[in-house]
């Protein structure tokens, strides 16, 4: 009898858990795709064929079109206001305010510190520091920059400062010049680039010592001399900024320059944006140079207008050059030129080898 | 006055390019320009759709914006023109614009860019209505003489409207609730999302391809 209970009971538990059991499945199995949908969405649920298709259509997929040009296939240029945002708000304003911090600095500098003067004063002496070929390549380098840097700097300033100036119609024709006087010889900056680069890289290698140079900001941190060899760790520095920049800037010119190999306009905004970039460093460095070359460091313009320098100012600047010149012993170097910048000496070949 | 735009319905547009024609021959536009063109997007393929596009006469003109000459300018009616004796071709427009609407004719020496050219809205440009100078540098000026543009007015499905923006959006927006099907105003985004330079066009106006 207790044992017939007893089996009744456990039977009836079997089919109420079973049902329980089934119930439970009955709910939740079909539960199992949403929750894999939960744990593993499908990219972009269900498709809507037309939003997909606009959407693809608006971050620049092409189509066809009857129509033959550059880029005609493509609806909507999706680089195109990222490119105005970085010309209208970023290059123009903060390549005007970085050129002019650097200007004021620099003003600022020579109204407190004035021109390092050479130590000791002029001896008299004057040693060839650039012969008639190296200073052709800079001057014609200078040339070639400063026709593009100013011709450059009317296209990207010119309608905020000089449309006030000129009227609308005055400055469209500078404009116009400018432009093509920047696309005729901005070719001819590759070659100038080239030949700066020829003419002064041997000399322009890391040696022992410019770190030092850099580590006493060329003299004017700490006390005592530093010392520098032919091109001292801050020239150096100038000369790569030069030439990698102008590489930079000649590819990309010619990029720009040459719109006729099909080049779309996402080359020709990222063209654009390196050529912008590399233009404002170089131009801004330069002030620098320029700064150093005349009015920063006496007796330094001789250098590169009749090529000379005075024996203070290379022993002062370049003690370790001066040593090498001294020591190959040459006549010619300790020739005191009589009067500067006559042609006849700068027929004068460098000895140095 | 007008704010005038241009919508192209993709539902109704069949790609046969009577626009384009339309276009070329009401303006006589330079050889190897053209200022409309139509795309087709998956093209011979299910959901393929065709889209006329021209310059679409933003109300923050991403043109007007970069141009270092600063040769563009706006009508009353909303369209952004320039003016080609101080346009220098540098074809900075042509970067900036999401329609592709700036064409440059390849005639000067080393395949430097000319003065650039683009839909009007049939409006001309800077120098007097409808006088041969204006029609030998910008093409037709049928804004002046009450029409609009040619384009739209070909157009045998009507899917091009051109006119005042509030009377074209209300025949799309008419379209789209009796087809029931989706629809939207391409383009009108980015052309006509920013509030711009100018504001408060007024509503009355006149629009082609109303049906």
């Amino acid at each position: 009898m207790s044992h017939r209970a007893q089996s009744g009971a456990a039977h009836r538990r079997i089919i109420v858990w079973s049902l329980l059991s089934l119930l439970a499945l009955t709910l939740l199995l079909p539960l199992i795709p949403y929750a894999v949908a939960y744990v593993a969405p499908v990219a972009g649920g269900v498709p809507n064929p037309g939003s997909d298709l606009w959407r693809a259509v608006r971050e620049g997929e092409a189509g066809t079109t009857q129509v033959q040009g550059v880029d005609s296939g493509i609806l909507i240029n999706a680089s195109g206001e990222t490119w105005r945002h970085f010309r209208m708000q970023q290059l123009i304003p903060l390549g005007a305010l970085f050129m002019g911090s650097v200007l004021a600095l620099i003003v600022l500098f020579f109204l407190v510190r004035g021109p390092l003067r050479i130590q000791g004063g002029p001896t008299g002496k004057k040693i060839q520091r650039f012969n008639v070929f190296e200073r052709t390549t800079h001057w014609f380098t200078v040339s070639i920059f400063w026709l593009l840097a100013l011709t450059g700097l009317i296209l990207l300033y010119g309608r905020f400062v000089l449309i006030p100036v000129l009227g609308p119609a005055g400055f469209g024709l500078t404009a116009s010049a400018c432009k093509e006087a920047h696309n005729l010889f901005g070719p001819m900056f590759l070659v100038a680039i080239l030949m700066l680069f020829v003419t002064f890289v041997k000399d322009n290698f890391y040696a022992r010592g410019d770190m030092m140079w850099l580590l006493k900001g060329g003299g004017m941190i700490g006390g005592g001399h530093v010392s520098a060899g032919r091109f001292n760790a801050g020239e150096k520095i100038w000369f790569w900024i030069a030439v990698l920049g102008g590489l930079v800037l000649s590819v990309s010119g010619l990029i720009l320059d040459f719109a006729v190999f099909g080049q779309g306009r996402e080359v020709m905004a990222i063209s654009h944006v390196l050529h912008g970039i590399a233009a404002l460093i170089v131009i801004t460095v330069s002030f620098g140079h320029i700064y150093l070359g005349t009015a920063g460091v006496e007796g330094t313009l001789g250098s590169m207008t009749n090529g000379y320098v005075d024996e203070a100012w290379a022993k002062s600047h370049h003690d370790r050059w001066y040593a090498e010149v001294k020591a190959a012993g040459s006549a010619e170097h300790e020739t005191a030129p009589v009067d500067d910048g006559s042609p006849a000496r700068d027929g004068v070949m460098d000895t140095r080898g | 006055m007008a704010r005038m735009k241009f919508l192209c319905d993709a539902e109704r547009c069949i790609e046969c390019n009577a626009c384009v024609t339309a276009c070329k021959n009401e303006n006589e536009v330079p050889w190897g320009v053209n200022r409309r063109r139509v795309v087709t997007i998956n093209d011979g393929s299910p959901g393929e759709r065709s889209m006329s596009v021209a310059c679409m006469h933003c109300s923050d003109a991403p043109c007007e914006a970069v141009c270092p000459v600063d040769c563009f300018y706006f009508t009353d009616d909303g369209v952004v023109l320039h003016d080609k004796d101080i346009c220098i071709g540098c074809g900075y427009c042509f970067y900036a614009c999401p329609f592709g609407a700036p064409q440059f004719p390849k005639m000067e020496a080393f395949g430097s860019r000319g003065k650039m050219d683009k839909c009007t809205f049939c409006a001309g440009g800077p120098l007097p209505d409808n006088s041969p100078e204006e029609y030998a540098k910008y093409g037709s000026n049928r804004l002046a003489e009450g029409k609009l543009p040619l384009c739209a007015e070909m157009c045998a499905t009507r899917a091009l409207l051109a006119g005042d923006g509030d009377t074209v959006s209300e025949i799309f927006r008419e379209r789209v609730t009796w087809r029931g099907a989706s629809g939207f105003a391409w383009g009108w985004g980015v052309a006509y999302k920013k509030p711009g330079i100018r504001r408060g066009y007024e509503v009355e106006g006149k629009a082609t391809g109303g049906d």
